[in-house]
């Protein structure tokens, strides 16, 4: 059973290593496309550790997102000096702080209050980040410049594309691979029970609000490197960062990526960047398409696009080498 | 002393809209026990038909009767078609179809009347003022409130005073008890989500002369919405009179005292109910 | 210890219905207790009183000398505490395997931890395939809960309410359902596993009752009618009255 133990990690290698070579053959504009792609991948991806793992559907992840954000925008315009590092840092904090607070509060409910409670604290959010202009620039928004990296012996400028696509790379590429190990974990197991029963897991001594906290505060931190890593990609951070629009599109990539799946949302981040940049150049309307394919997927593909991607390869491969994909899946143990 | 009492004023027109819009929502979701995303798309949608029919017909009246019962048609179709399907999946498909509605309708009507705020006057008696205390008032915000209060009164009536309403309050309670005593508990559903859906749109009809219409209206009226159902305690009636008015004065007075400050003072007043009273004012501890 | 676990008064009412009118019971260590009684005496609510899953209207629970009776499940367990359910309640997408590493790395303290793979602890997998194999689901170990029988559903609940190694063991019902055969089964199971912990059972099946208890108490409507040991029950007026009176 060691090659199975072995897979993961070859796929994540190989990925890596064709994510690193694009820039020789792609062109800038599709490498931007592709720096962001991996910035949404990770916002997504801490969604779904908690929509699709803990089953806890919130409508406020664009609250940890935004402030991910504009600690960027705000450390680097009120704080000189502040290295790329320490900016991330800063944006962690804050996010990871965020997230304690607003799970203290909100993860009393469950269910659909919860979801309506989200909802309503990204709205406030919003408005603040809206009227408060002297720190967030209101409408304006607020440019910076991306500083360079660094490395103690040498600097990296991150002025250019390449270096900010490789530095991107190598920081949320490492981070959303640790997302996957952190679903084999205890902590993420522990996670995974509580969507399947939370009430046993009580006899067993677990503590599930405990459970629960840890996990939203988790996922507030990991949207919010994210969040520091669009401000960085796009050197410019606004409202529109913090508003209920990034927290629809984060849902929607999931959604429509998959939920059952550790990938899906990576897929569904790659979907909806391409779909985003390709269908507004046809038409400016792509909002209400992406939105009428996520009605379809809730109606009639529940598992999304992950789910339909297995049942075409079950299709074509047969049913027998999916079984046991399966059950190599359920004998990680060996 | 008379500006006080135009806020006070302008504070009970916001609370009517507060309560038409909020009542429905709160009564879907004791009922079905399903909070309605798309609630707000409907108050928004029947700001628009109207829009469109005054541009035909020049007559309000006419708005009033015939875009709730639009509105009545969609919702018992948004219910049957969509709803009912994901039903057997859960309560978080629930939550998502009524936000992918939301966003498909949003994105729908900017496509439609355009992304641009709409403007809409009023004519008749409706459009004076009228004097009160030596201040000049637009008889229209009254006649908002008025509304509210006309439907607040024909629905206590309906809910404690006829045998629909013994259902509709038993279901609330216990739906298979009301199945297993012959009353067709999916066909009351249904009744229940479109009237919640025409009186949303009732509020927009009405609401549209005195705001603008624009895409926004919908997910800027669901957001107070949603603090009425968390401040009055979720799928109380009475809540939502008590919170509607609350947070209608709490916005009005919240500009004139303090502007910087208004935005936030809702969510303040929801953050307070919420360490305090998590059930709310008027819910029940669970 | 005579008092290793005290039951002194439970009441519990549930808006205004009597459920349970002032229970009283003794238990000692390494004692294996059945409580019988009709449908509706209170039963399960007691053992959810116990478990932590209720709070009593009044009355306290003395374990080892202290009061659990207020006290949430999951305190409960790290004192040593566990239940099964009469209404199977396992983690239905989990293996067999997961199911029983549920608890067994929850006693380990594996519970919250970041970078810690409890599956890549040797001490607690093979402490997992033990308990597994005790119950005989070792055939069935990888597959999800889901697909496995009812008996062996049963099987499975009982093996996830041992794996935090608990001293007190609370049964409910741990055989309905079951056909005579996967009863007696059970029965040597639950003895084998047992071994000297200290053991609170309900059950209707008086085969099972007279096999494994040492002593029986009799709940009727809320109230304990009779405690002793099975020959005294058998012969008890009031219990012959309580049973009869159902019948």
């Amino acid at each position: 059973m060691k090659t199975v133990k072995a897979g993961p990690y070859l796929t994540a290698a190989g990925l890596f290593a064709l994510m690193a070579a694009a820039p020789f053959v792609i062109k800038p504009y599709h490498l931007n496309m592709l720096t962001e792609i991996i910035i949404f991948a990770l916002y997504a991806v801490s969604y779904n550790l908690l929509l699709g793992y803990a089953g806890l559907l919130s409508f406020g992840h664009a609250m940890f997102f935004g402030m991910g954000a504009f600690s960027v925008a705000v450390g680097l315009i009120h704080i000189p000096g502040l290295g790329l590092g320490e900016v991330i840092l800063l944006a962690l904090a804050v996010a990871t702080l965020t997230g304690l607070a607003a799970g203290l509060l909100l993860l009393r409910h469950k269910g659909s209050y919860f979801a309506l409670l989200t909802l309503a604290f990204n709205a406030l959010f919003y408005a603040v980040a809206t009227k408060w202009h002297e720190i967030t620039g209101g409408d304006d928004g607020l440019s910076i410049t991306r500083p360079d990296l660094n490395l103690g012996f040498t600097s990296l400028p991150m002025a250019s594309l390449e270096n900010f696509y490789y530095f991107t790379l190598v920081v949320v590429g490492l981070i959303i691979l640790f997302c996957w190990y952190f679903t084999k974990t205890a902590m993420g197991q522990s996670v995974l029970m509580m969507r399947e029963n939370e009430e046993r897991m009580k006899f067993l001594g677990y503590n599930t609000n405990v459970n629960r906290l840890i996990l939203f505060t988790f996922t507030g931190a990991l949207a919010g490197v994210a969040g520091a890593f669009y401000t960085l990609h796009f050197q410019f951070c606004s409202q529109s960062a913090i508003s209920i629009d990034m927290t629809t599109t984060v849902l929607l990539m999931t959604f429509v990526g998959g939920t059952g799946t550790f990938m899906g949302p990576v897929l569904g981040a790659f979907v909806f960047i391409i779909l985003q940049n390709y269908l507004s150049d046809i038409t400016d309307r792509w909002p209400l398409f992406m939105g009428l394919i996520f009605i379809f997927m809730v109606l009639f593909v529940p598992g999304g696009l992950s789910q339909l991607a297995g049942k075409i390869k079950d299709l074509v491969v047969g049913k027998k080498e999916g079984a046991a994909a399966l059950s190599a899946q359920g004998g990680n143990h060996e | 002393m008379n500006e006080y009492l135009v806020f006070f004023l302008h504070g009970l027109a916001y609370a009517g809209l507060l309560f038409l819009i909020s009542s429905g929502l709160t009564l879907v979701f004791g009922m079905m026990n399903v909070l309605n995303f798309a609630h707000a798309t409907m108050y928004m949608l029947g700001a628009y038909f109207s829009y469109t029919l005054l541009q035909y017909t020049d007559n309000f009246w006419l708005s009033v009767v015939v875009c709730p019962l639009l509105l009545f048609v969609i919702g018992a179709l948004i219910e049957r078609v969509f709803l009912r399907r994901v039903h057997v999946y859960g309560h978080l498909h629930e939550l998502l179809i009524t936000f992918g509605l939301a966003y498909v309708i949003t994105e729908g009507v900017k496509w439609i009347w355009g992304n641009y705020p709409l403007a809409m006057t009023i004519g008749g008696l409706l459009g004076e003022t009228v004097e009160i205390l030596g201040t000049a008032y637009p008889v229209y915000r009254i006649f908002i409130f008025l509304c509210a209060v006309l439907v607040g009164v024909i629905m206590a009536l309906i809910l404690y005073k006829t045998r629909l309403g013994i259902i509709l309050r038993a279901a609330v309670n216990d739906s298979e008890m009301v199945n297993a005593l012959g009353v067709n508990v999916p066909r009351v559903f249904t009744g229940v989500f479109a009237f919640g859906a025409a009186l949303s749109g009732f509020a927009g009809v009405i609401a549209g002369p005195l705001l603008t219409t624009y895409p926004g209206m919908a997910n800027d009226i669901l957001i107070d919405a949603f603090v009425v159902i968390v401040v009055g305690g979720f799928g109380s009636l009475g809540g939502a009179v008590v919170a509607s008015l609350l947070i209608g004065e709490l916005q009005s007075f919240g500009v004139l005292l303090f502007p910087r400050l208004s935005v936030a003072l809702v969510y303040l007043l929801m953050a307070a109910v919420l360490i305090i009273k998590p059930s709310g004012l008027f819910g029940e501890e669970q | 210890m005579s008092e290793y676990l005290k039951i002194d008064d439970i009441h519990k009412d549930f808006s205004g219905l009597k459920v349970l009118t002032g229970i009283n019971l003794t238990i000692a260590q390494r004692e294996r207790h059945a409580v019988i009684g009709p449908n509706g005496a209170g039963k399960t609510t007691l053992f959810n009183i116990i478990s932590g899953k209720f709070r009593p209207s009044r009355g306290a629970i003395l374990f080892k000398g202290t009061d659990i009776s207020r006290k949430p499940p999951h305190v409960l367990n790290r004192h040593g505490l566990s239940r099964s359910f009469q209404i199977t309640n396992i983690f239905q997408d989990l293996s067999v395997f997961d199911n029983v590493l549920s608890g067994v790395r929850s006693k380990y303290g594996l519970k919250y931890h970041f970078f810690r793979r409890p599956d890549r602890d040797r001490r607690i997998v093979e402490e997992v395939r033990a308990l597994v194999e005790e119950v005989g689901l070792k055939e069935v170990m990888h597959l999800p809960a889901s697909a496995l029988s009812y008996g062996q559903q049963r099987a499975l609940e009982i093996a996830i309410a041992l794996s935090t190694s608990p001293e007190l063991i609370l049964l409910d019902e741990p055989t309905a359902g079951m056909t005579r055969e996967e009863t007696a089964q059970c029965i040597r199971m639950i003895d084998r596993v047992i071994a000297d912990r200290t053991l609170l059972i309900i059950e209707h099946d008086m085969d099972v009752v007279f096999s494994l208890a040492d002593r029986i108490s009799v709940l009727h409507y809320g109230t304990i009618i009779a405690t002793g040991r099975p020959e005294e029950i058998r012969n008890d007026q009031r219990v012959k009255d309580a049973y009869l009176g159902e019948g």
